[in-house]
């Protein structure tokens, strides 16, 4: 059977090894997860590209400014690398009906995300861009 | 193949509104990538053509695979076979790490 054979193709196959197929929905709400985070970790990047390009436009390059930028694109490159094993271990956890994992990394980001935020506010009092 | 048939899959919309979230993230991937592009215009127009000139056939591949992923999760459904599996989840993912880095080297040495 053609469904057979595409079963066995997937990838990646440790994890479809185990347990069974999930109802397809929750399989699609897990992708849509997925790609929320990978958006944003982009969004986060672009937070830090966009910090770094005041640099240019104001002819005053600010450490601070720096710093923040590449705290932003860190935040996004561990965003980003966590999405995928986050969707792998919650798709493992519906093929064997455990309950899903917590998200880790949300609370992290939100305070981060306060932080890098009371920071910007400190930049913004200091130099007024 | 059949003709496709009329009518969603299911009345939640699942399947578009996957598709429509594989669609804004790469619109936000491309959107980037332009802004990204843009500033490194300034630094080196060289290298920014370069990157320019290899991330348009990536991102036209990533739409054709993202219609083809659709139109077979589609079939799937219908056809209760397995959902496709996590090789573009995880390519995208490699992409994603690959721009935040590209994005660093910019900040930290650009």
């Amino acid at each position: 059977m053609a469904s057979d054979r595409e079963e066995h193709s997937r990838w990646p196959k440790r994890l479809y090894e185990q347990g069974d197929e999930p109802d397809p929905r929750f399989t699609l709400a897990n992708e849509r997860t997925f790609l929320a985070w990978i958006r944003t970790a982009l969004a986060l990047m672009a937070g830090g590209v966009g910090i770094e390009a005041l640099n240019a436009v104001t002819g005053h390059p600010n450490p601070l400014r720096t710093a923040l930028a590449v705290a932003l694109l860190l935040a996004g490159v561990l965003c980003s690398a966590t999405a995928f094993t986050r969707w792998m271990t919650t798709e493992r956890a519906l093929r064997q009906g455990r309950p899903l994992p917590a998200p880790r990394l949300a609370p992290a980001l939100g305070y981060g995300l306060g932080v890098i935020g009371v920071a910007s506010c400190v930049l913004l009092l200091l130099t007024g861009v | 193949m059949a003709r496709r048939p009329e009518g969603p899959w299911d009345p939640g919309l699942q399947i578009e509104r996957t598709t429509l979230a594989w669609l804004r993230t790469t619109l936000a991937f491309v959107i980037g990538l332009l802004v990204l592009l843009r500033l490194m215009g300034h630094v080196n127009l060289l290298a920014a053509l370069i990157c320019a000139a290899l991330a348009l056939p990536l991102g036209l591949t990533i739409g054709w695979l993202l219609w083809r992923r659709h139109l077979d999760g589609e079939r799937r459904l219908r056809e209760r076979a397995p959902l496709p599996g996590g090789a573009l989840p995880a390519a995208v993912t490699a992409l994603a790490v690959v721009a935040g880095c590209s994005g660093l080297a910019f900040v930290l040495f650009a």
